[in-house]
């Protein structure tokens, strides 16, 4: 901020003014005083000291202004070129006509004051000074004369001795003073001393005492030498003084000395201080000459060293003016290309340079407006982008999209889980790419490229996939998107996994099925039991012994295959069975113990001994709500499964896990049941889930449907595979902490991951 | 060799310092004494004139040399007290039509008090010079607060006035050493 301030103070154009102004006053100050100026000749030295120090303040500035523009141009500073370019040309400019000025003043100040002297004036002077001398010794050689006389005359008059000598002295002198029109006799002695005076009555108090000659001129006199001379008075008054001797006439007696003096006459004097003045003032200013030479040269000098640094700094200021808004021009312009729309430059003026600011500013402006109008569009279309692909990404259906050339362009995660292919890689690629790298998805290709052959806007189509987990049923609905330029449009295939819906649909019918023939074949049954218990029971004591072991056997057989149809019915009943949940929290854990309790001192009914339990429980396992006589059904048939699948094993085992699992947000509470037996037949594992799909010779095939059935009214999702290690391996999930789903919600519509575990499995 | 011509540049440069001074103010014997209210000086200053101020004098240039005089106070462990201090100045003329020198002296002064002016007029320049420089009675007024008892001494010095001339002269006065006429401070005991 100081260093600001003190930039300012030493390169703003009001210091330099200020500076400016004071120089030349100093500068016409000292011309006055060298033109003997009473007011300005005092402070002369002081002027020119003020002067010189003030150039070579302005010097160092100019300087310091120029090592900057220098320094500056060194370092390629923008306008700095042009700067030094005008500053150079506004030099040139201003110093070349100074310079010629300066030179022809010099030689007419030269000229001009040798013509002041002339040698006539000069001679005519010395002439009138010497007319002055003469007429004044003249005038001083009667006075001698005069003296001399009187000094005769006096010689008479002895002032000595006796009594009132003085007085006839002084009447003497009176006397003479009268007759010699003089203005002022004095007599003295010998020694100097006064005997007597007598002085014109007209002269003041201040000539009381008589002025009294030099010891050198008495000393002069006593020798015998008449002394004559001209005396200065003050400043002007001219008088003419005589001593002479005067001699005694008594020998012995002591000599004695007069003094006359006389006033020139007032004409005279005038005259004479006149000649005198003139003539001193012309010497003067003669020997001065060259003095006054070398001062107005000086003062010449100063001011045209003045007016030159002046022009320059001027020309520094201007050019730098001039130059600023062409810089900032210049700079704005890269800034622009660097990408910086906003800059915004201050306007210098009305002028060309001006408007070409204000047009700068004004495009800036403009550019500035488009570009965020430009990014706040991008901003929105991103923010739609990030929009759509969110809900693509959390849609369950499978969406891909295809250019006009049939190129996949977009792609969501689902449509990666149902058709089982990793499509980043299939970006940019053609729908045939698909077919010929995924072979299982080479009917989902067909269909879509069939669809899209046939140029319909709008379209739906089923494909059967066959994979590693079965045959999957995928439902594919087309649209295509809008032509933009010109160009046909791409589409976008929107498809579902329907293979779980279908399974339901089938599980469904099946259990419609069930419910019917619980109801249709039941009914009959008791009377065909109660019919046969009568016949065995009316005729058995009536036949004859061989005809009544027929009869016997007969009738047993019947109510023994009634009884097992009714089993038959039951468990179907069991199967289709509407009955409604009673969820309440609970432990699955402990559920887990009570009913491995039960199987663990339980003898098999034909194996060597009971299969060993091995519990593997997680103690952090949450609680779920659900009903605790379903899951205990549920555990009844898998354990019994496993105990059945293992009857032909040396060292069966069943091991029980519980582990908690978290997908996303949500928990899971997963019970796992495992054995070491023969495993599921691979055959077996696509359909283990449905009614009647059984390995085992007494088997209903029902046992797994049901487990099916109860876990997915939980909302949980069921699993079944062949480990590497051996056996076989049934997971079941269940949501955690949360109430059972409505059944009809979560018939096969499970959570994603859970499904997707599921099909490998099922 | 090199010592010796560094002597001899040496040598040269003294004796243009030394030069002006053969022709220099100088204060030759001053005698100062009390009086009754008043310092009575005696004595006299040497006042020579360079050629060049002689000519400038010659043509009519007035030249003013300014008397300075202290009074001090002697103390033994302090510096000297100084208790007075007077300025005056005698000015000499040369008039073309009489041929006579004149010297209009200012009697001497304390400190602003306003300066009085006698005239003399001589026919030569030395016994102008000689008047210019005597101090014989001269008495300088003591200022009331001046208890004449202890030692004291004068300090006295005589130069000439450059700025005392006429405006185109002074330049060239300045930047020559001809024009510099100083007697420098002398130091004289006073007498009881």
């Amino acid at each position: 901020m100081e260093g600001t301030t003190l930039k300012r103070y030493f390169t703003g154009v009001a210091p330099l003014a200020v500076l400016s102004v004071l120089l030349l006053a100093a500068l016409f100050m000292m011309s006055a005083a060298i033109q003997n100026s009473a007011v300005f000749g005092r402070v002369y030295t002081a002027l020119l000291v003020i002067n010189l120090f003030g150039i070579v303040l302005l010097l160092a500035l100019i300087l310091l202004n120029l090592f900057h523009l220098i320094e500056q141009h060194r370092a390629r500073v923008m306008g700095a070129r042009l700067t030094l370019r005008l500053l150079i040309m506004f030099t040139l400019l201003a110093v070349a006509p100074a310079s010629v000025v300066f030179f022809f003043s010099l030689q007419t100040l030269n000229r001009g004051i040798d013509n002041w002297f002339d040698v006539k004036i000069e001679q005519a002077l010395d002439d009138a000074l010497l007319l002055g001398r003469a007429a004044l010794d003249a005038t001083k050689q009667d006075l001698v004369k005069s003296a001399q006389e009187m000094a005769t005359e006096l010689q008479n008059v002895s002032s000595a001795g006796r009594p009132g000598a003085n007085r006839t002295v002084l009447a003497a002198l009176n006397n003479l003073r009268e007759q010699y029109g003089v203005t002022e006799l004095t007599l003295y002695a010998q020694d100097g001393r006064i005997i007597a005076a007598s002085g014109e009555p007209s002269l003041g108090t201040g000539t009381l005492v008589p002025d009294r000659p030099s010891d050198a001129v008495l000393a002069q006199v006593r020798q015998g030498q008449t002394y004559a001379n001209l005396d200065v008075i003050g400043k002007s008054g001219l008088q003419l003084r005589v001593v002479a001797p005067v001699y005694a006439r008594a020998v012995g007696a002591p000599l004695r000395l007069l003094q006359v003096l006389q006033a020139l006459p007032t004409r005279y004097a005038k005259l004479g201080e006149s000649v005198q003045s003139a003539y001193a003032e012309y010497e003067k200013l003669a020997y001065l000459r060259g003095p006054l030479k070398f001062g107005f040269i000086l003062t010449l000098t100063l001011v045209t060293l003045l007016a030159m640094l002046i022009a320059v700094w001027a020309a520094i200021f201007f050019a730098r003016r001039l130059v600023a808004p062409i810089r900032d021009l210049a700079e704005g312009t890269r800034a622009v290309a660097d990408g910086d729309y906003r800059k915004q430059l201050p306007v210098p003026g009305g002028d060309e340079i001006g408007v070409l600011v204000k047009s700068f500013n004004d495009m800036t402006r403009r550019i500035h407006g488009a570009n965020a109008q430009i990014r706040r569009s991008q901003r929105e279309a991103e923010m739609q982008r990030t929009y759509l692909e969110t809900v693509l990404t959390h849609l369950s259906s499978g969406v891909l999209s295809f250019d006009q050339r049939q190129c996949l362009r977009t792609h969501n995660a689902a449509a990666g889980q149902i058709l089982g292919a990793d499509l980043a890689r299939a970006a940019g690629q053609p729908l045939a790419w698909l077919g010929e790298n995924h072979a299982h998805l080479a009917p989902f290709a067909d269909a879509v490229d069939r669809a899209l052959g046939a140029g319909q806007a709008e379209w739906r189509a089923d494909v059967a996939l066959e994979g590693q987990n079965g045959r999957r049923t995928l439902m594919l609905r087309g649209t295509r998107l809008p032509a933009l330029g010109g160009r046909r449009g791409g589409c976008v295939v929107v498809f579902d996994d329907v293979t779980a819906l279908i399974q339901a649909q089938r599980d469904a019918a099946w259990g419609e099925v069930a419910r019917r023939m619980a109801h249709e074949i039941k009914n009959p049954l008791t009377p065909i039991q109660l019919a046969a218990e009568r016949i065995r029971h009316k005729f058995l004591r009536a036949l004859p012994e061989d005809e009544r072991q027929t009869l016997d056997r007969a009738t047993r057989t019947i109510v023994e295959q009634v009884e097992a149809l009714k089993a038959m019915v039951n468990a179907f009943s069991d199967y289709a069975r509407p009955a409604p949940m009673q969820s309440r929290p609970l432990d699955l854990n402990n559920l887990i113990r009570d009913v491995a309790e039960l199987y663990r001192n339980e003898r098999a009914p034909e194996a060597g001994g009971a299969p060993a339990l091995a519990l593997e429980l997680d103690p952090e396992l949450p609680w779920i709500t659900a009903d605790a006589g379903r899951l205990r059904q549920v555990l009844h048939n898998l354990l019994l499964n496993a105990r059945d699948a293992l009857a032909a094993t040396a060292r069966p085992e069943i091991r029980l896990g519980t582990r908690l699992v978290r997908d996303g947000e949500r928990g899971y509470a997963e019970f796992r049941v495992q054995d070491n037996g023969p495993g599921f037949p691979p055959a077996m594992l696509e359909r283990l889930f449905e009614p009647y799909v059984t390995s085992k010779e007494k088997g209903t095939g029902l046992g797994l449907a049901i487990v099916k059935r109860v876990v997915e009214e939980h909302g949980g999702g069921i699993r079944a595979e062949n480990p590497a290690q051996g056996g076989a391996c049934v997971t079941i999930r269940l949501p955690a902490g949360a109430a059972a789903a409505d059944p009809a919600e979560t018939r096969g519509e499970v959570v994603p991951l859970t499904r997707t575990r599921m099909e490998k499995g099922a | 060799m090199v010592a010796s011509r560094k002597a001899e540049w040496l040598a040269a440069a003294l004796a243009v310092m030394l030069a002006p001074a053969v022709a220099d103010f100088k204060a030759a014997e001053v005698r100062p004494k009390f009086a009754p209210a008043a310092l009575a000086l005696g004595g006299r200053l040497e006042l020579d004139l360079t050629p060049n101020v002689e000519e400038a004098l010659a043509k009519g240039i007035p030249l003013e040399v300014i008397f300075t005089v202290r009074l001090y106070r002697e103390r033994k462990l302090l510096w000297d007290r100084r208790i007075a201090e007077w300025t005056f100045k005698r000015e000499l003329r040369y008039h073309a039509l009489s041929g006579q020198y004149l010297i209009g002296s200012g009697l001497p002064h304390l400190g602003d008090a306003p300066e009085e002016t006698v005239t003399e007029s001589f026919n030569s320049l030395p016994e102008a010079l000689r008047q210019m420089g005597a101090l014989d009675e001269l008495k300088l007024p003591l200022p009331a607060t001046a208890a004449p008892a202890g030692e004291h001494t004068v300090e006295i010095r005589a130069y000439l006035d450059i700025e005392a001339l006429p405006a185109p002269l002074r330049p060239v006065a300045y930047t020559s050493l001809a024009w510099r006429l100083n007697s420098g401070w002398s130091t004289w005991k006073v007498q009881r």
